[in-house]
């Protein structure tokens, strides 16, 4: 029932392959590698490819790889550990071909595995199917034979109580109002009461059961019961008789005396206390002028550094240790070694302002692999995971596409069509100045630029623009290049739709021969489901030939959610078989973060697309592009 | 024996006096019938130097020694490897981590080259670069030939970082392009590979020197490929790079043997 079982090493040679079905296996492993292992996705060990679900497992001491392939719609419950068997097998099998250091053993051994794994395989497949199906119960088995009869008697009196136990689910059911203990307690009774038995006996129990629970449970959490203590006031009318009415404390007949909780002076007392507070007011400092922030950070320096100074000598004691404990002979790694380091660097990358969930996947993975991986012997656990942890972040932020803007317009230059560009993102994070910044390079580099002013709905958004566009005429006036107008704006005002405009500029441009279109739109929240709809059709007509995201670098948490649904509303309402999804993202505000970098790992993480350029400030001059060795060493930096 | 060193100090002063006792007893030292400080001294550093020479012969030895191949994810390198060490042909993934293997190179002399297979994929291929091509006596760059058109700017922008890294080293390593896949079709032929690579690393030199500067400013004007002024050639580079032609498939597939002789005559030539 598997499609495919193959083991490679992690230098590329497949050593051992099953094929169940004449497809190649190559195309799907070479997806999960791509898309999984080399993005440090590899929290959990599986995924889906096309209609393949394929689970894999990491050997890190001899660096070899297991992938399994089957269909997606089948649930094998029998394949992790089928993979563990023949890992184990395998490795113990073939261990002398696979422990070398030179790929020539690698490739001079003969791994006749088939019999093997086809035994294995059997073994598995026959394992799962050994449940034997469960037998009915005899009705002398079960528990309703075992009771008396007398019991299951009903009498008058009981009835009622039933009615209204039901119609107490029923409203329990509906608000829940004793939180999920009664609803836990309500959906077995209530199966139980529709079961034709009028089991009293055992339904007067559980009433009584549930009265109790619900006392204890409000004992527990009394104040917080308000708001559905409202609830079931609109319940009460139905439960009659059921309970005595509540008395709360400050509900109902609260007055006015009991609810004023401020001191009981007079006017003349509150102004001396107030000018005894005056010169705490004022505070010491020079009134009018404003101190530098350098005194204050000083201080910070200093405690940081009193902080750091215990913590290095702990850390040093506990890495003469270490490091004694690793001259002895080489061990390899195993998780619980591992996850004091990691629990410290993801709390490290957290306060690095890495989002809280990638920070997490990105230490699962890095633990996947070197789960079994052996150190050399004068490396200790730390130095081997912080090593490990900065090959990924460095792998990470390095473009899977090539970053070359200007290699583009000139060949859309000599295709004679503009080259587009589309800025997109939430408000405030620097479109408008960014775009400036880029056409400002651009201009520099000589080509000319045609920026559409597509934000039809902020106020001042064409003016920005217009004056950017002015500033920039004036650096680059038309006398320099020839009597060409290297920038132009391209507006029609405000309150019309962006899709359109935006279509007319590149027409404009194409007619008028300019080289790059440079789009502005208005930023907007991610959740706002038309406007993430009009941004969507922005870019589905007009095909722009780069779409950029542009974030801040202040952005935390936020920024998973915002490239996320991003990314969803393009893909959701593009017609296309492959939709345009965000090509590209522009890091802005970069000089207010000193080294709190971690937004960069963030969206790259994310989106797998590179970043394009960075913004440091909010002159023209400031723009850079990344630089990965130097964002993961601020990064990793204590 | 004391008082009379500290006399003797309190006679001289300034710096001399420092070393002055240090100096007398080493004097006494070297008087008396065995000295036992002085040789136990004498042998460490004797120790010491043996170790720093037989380091530094070591590292010379192997370090230029090494033949990298590098090129695009799915260019062939692996395979490439595979067929030079054995001749057979086996099954490649996409390659994560580098392989290495010591090849005999079949000249007269027999010596050996160590090959080091590296992976294409682009979030790998910098970091192996940088720990790899300081011990580089020659890179190959495997070009996908079949696949060229429309990966030439891709191509391009990783042969100008190698040869920018190559440049940048203190013995420049010998320089192969293979132009690999040529059992395909419509395989592009090495001559045609050398002029579309030539136009577009010329257009590349402007557009990377004109890139935006990287966030610390560490990176310097980048070195200038060839000379300024004039159309970009391969000969106006200090290294020497050569092209060839090569097929690691074989014309057979996997039952015939590949096609790769003037690789290897190459990779005897340079050993």
């Amino acid at each position: 029932m598997l499609d495919f079982f193959t083991i490679f090493s992690k230098g590329g040679l497949v050593l051992w392959c099953f094929q169940g079905v004449s497809d190649s296996c190559t195309g799907p492993v070479n997806a999960l590698i791509r898309s999984v292992l080399l993005q440090e996705r590899g929290g959990n060990n599986s995924f889906t490819h096309e209609a393949l679900t394929l689970k894999y497992k990491l050997d890190n001491q001899f660096e070899l790889v297991f992938v399994v392939g089957f269909q997606k719609i089948l649930t094998l419950t029998y394949v992790d550990k089928l993979i563990d068997d023949v890992h184990r097998l395998f490795r113990d099998k073939y261990r002398t071909e696979i422990q070398q250091q030179s790929a020539l053993s690698l490739l001079n051994g003969t791994f006749d595995f088939q019999n093997d794994f086809l035994r294995l395989l059997r073994e598995a497949e026959e394992s799962s199917k050994i449940r034997a199906p469960t037998t009915m119960k005899k009705y002398e088995d079960s528990e309703k034979a075992k009771k008396p009869v007398r019991s299951m008697i009903e009498t008058r009196g009981e009835k009622p109580k039933e009615k209204a136990k039901n119609s107490k689910k029923k409203g329990t059911k509906k608000e829940g109002s004793d939180g999920p203990l009664a609803t836990s307690k309500a959906t077995p009774a209530e199966k139980s009461s529709l079961s034709v038995g009028a089991e009293n006996g055992v339904e007067l129990s559980k009433e009584e059961l549930i009265r109790r629970k619900r006392e204890e449970f409000i004992q527990k959490h009394g104040r917080g019961m308000d708001k559905p203590s409202k609830s079931m006031k609109s319940d009460a009318p139905k439960e009659k008789g059921k309970k005595a009415p509540r008395v709360w404390e400050l509900g109902g007949c609260a007055n006015k005396e009991v609810l004023d909780y401020s001191t009981p002076t007079t006017n003349g007392t509150s102004e001396a206390a107030l000018s005894e507070d005056i010169n705490l007011i004022r505070g010491t400092g020079p009134g009018g002028q404003l101190q530098d922030l350098d005194c204050s950070s000083s201080d910070d320096e200093g405690a940081a550094q009193n902080s750091t100074k215990p913590s290095a000598t702990k850390g040093t004691l506990g890495g003469m240790f270490g490091m004694l404990k690793g001259l002895v002979g080489s061990k390899s790694l195993s998780r619980e070694d591992m996850e004091s380091v990691l629990d410290k660097m993801r709390d490290h990358l957290i306060a690095k302002n890495v989002a809280a969930d990638i920070a997490v996947q990105l230490c699962e993975s890095v633990a996947n692999k070197l789960e079994g991986k052996v150190m050399g012997t004068f490396s200790t656990v730390t130095s081997t995971v912080k090593q490990a942890l900065q090959e990924s972040l460095v792998q990470i932020l390095q473009p899977q596409r090539r970053v070359d803007m200007l290699r583009d317009i000139m060949d859309a230059q000599r295709r004679q069509r503009p080259y587009v560009v589309t800025f997109c993102g939430v408000n405030g994070v620097g479109k408008s100045t960014n775009l400036a910044k880029i056409s400002f390079w651009l201009l520099e580099n000589g080509f000319s630029v045609l920026i559409a002013a597509c934000d039809t709905f902020r106020a001042g958004a064409v003016e920005q623009l217009r004056t950017h566009t002015r500033r920039l005429t004036a650096l680059h006036p038309p006398e320099n290049h020839g009597g060409r107008t290297m920038v132009q704006l391209f507006e029609k005002g405000y309150g019309k739709d962006a899709a359109g405009i935006a279509m007319e500029a590149i027409a404009f441009a194409r007619n008028q021969g300019f080289d790059v279109v440079l789009v502005d739109t208005a930023g907007r929240m991610q959740d706002n489901a038309p406007l993430m709809t009009a941004l969507a059709k922005l870019i589905t007509v007009n095909t722009p030939d780069l779409v950029l995201f542009v974030g801040e670098a202040l952005v935390g948490n936020e920024a998973v959610d915002q490239l996320v649904k991003f990314n969803r509303a393009l893909a959701d309402h593009s017609m296309a078989q492959t939709p345009r999804l965000i090509d590209g993202i522009v890091l802005t505000k970069f000089d207010t973060i000193d080294d709190k970098v971690g937004a960069a790992i963030s969206m790259t993480y994310i989106t797998s697309k590179p970043i394009v350029f960075v913004g440091t400030g909010q002159t023209y001059c400031d723009l850079r592009s990344l630089n990965a060795k130097a964002v993961v060493a601020a990064l990793m930096k204590a | 024996m004391a008082s009379a060193d500290s006399r003797r100090v309190g006679d001289s002063g300034g710096a001399g006096g420092t070393f002055q006792p240090y100096l007398d007893s080493l004097r006494q030292e070297l008087q008396q019938r065995d000295p036992t400080l002085l040789s136990v001294l004498v042998s460490l550093l004797v120790v010491l130097l043996t170790l720093v020479l037989w380091k530094f012969i070591w590292s010379r030895k192997s370090s230029q020694r090494a033949v990298l191949l590098v090129g695009l994810c799915d260019s062939g390198k692996t395979l490439l490897f595979v067929r030079l060490l054995t001749g057979l042909y086996r099954d490649t993934q996409t390659s994560i981590t580098d392989s290495s293997a010591v090849y005999r190179v079949n000249n007269n002399r027999g010596n050996s080259l160590t090959l080091i297979d590296l992976p294409g994929h682009e979030s790998l291929r910098l970091q192996f670069l940088e720990r790899f091509k300081s011990s580089a006596r020659a890179v190959v760059f495997v070009v996908d030939s079949a696949a060229f058109q429309r990966e030439v700017k891709d191509v391009a922008e990783f042969l100008y970082q190698v040869l920018i890294d190559s440049m940048g080293l203190k013995n420049t390593p010998s320089f192969l392009i293979a132009c690999n896949k040529q059992d395909i079709a419509m395989a592009k032929s090495a001559k045609l590979i050398q002029q579309q690579l030539e136009k577009e690393l010329n257009t590349l030199r402007v557009t990377r020197s004109a890139a935006p500067s990287t966030l610390d400013n560490s990176s310097t004007v980048p070195a200038q490929l060839g000379k300024k002024g004039k159309e970009f050639e391969f000969s106006q580079l200090p290294l020497k790079v050569e092209f060839l032609e090569c097929s690691a498939k074989g014309g057979r597939g996997d039952t015939g043997s590949a096609d790769i002789q003037d690789l290897e005559k190459w990779l005897a030539k340079i050993a």
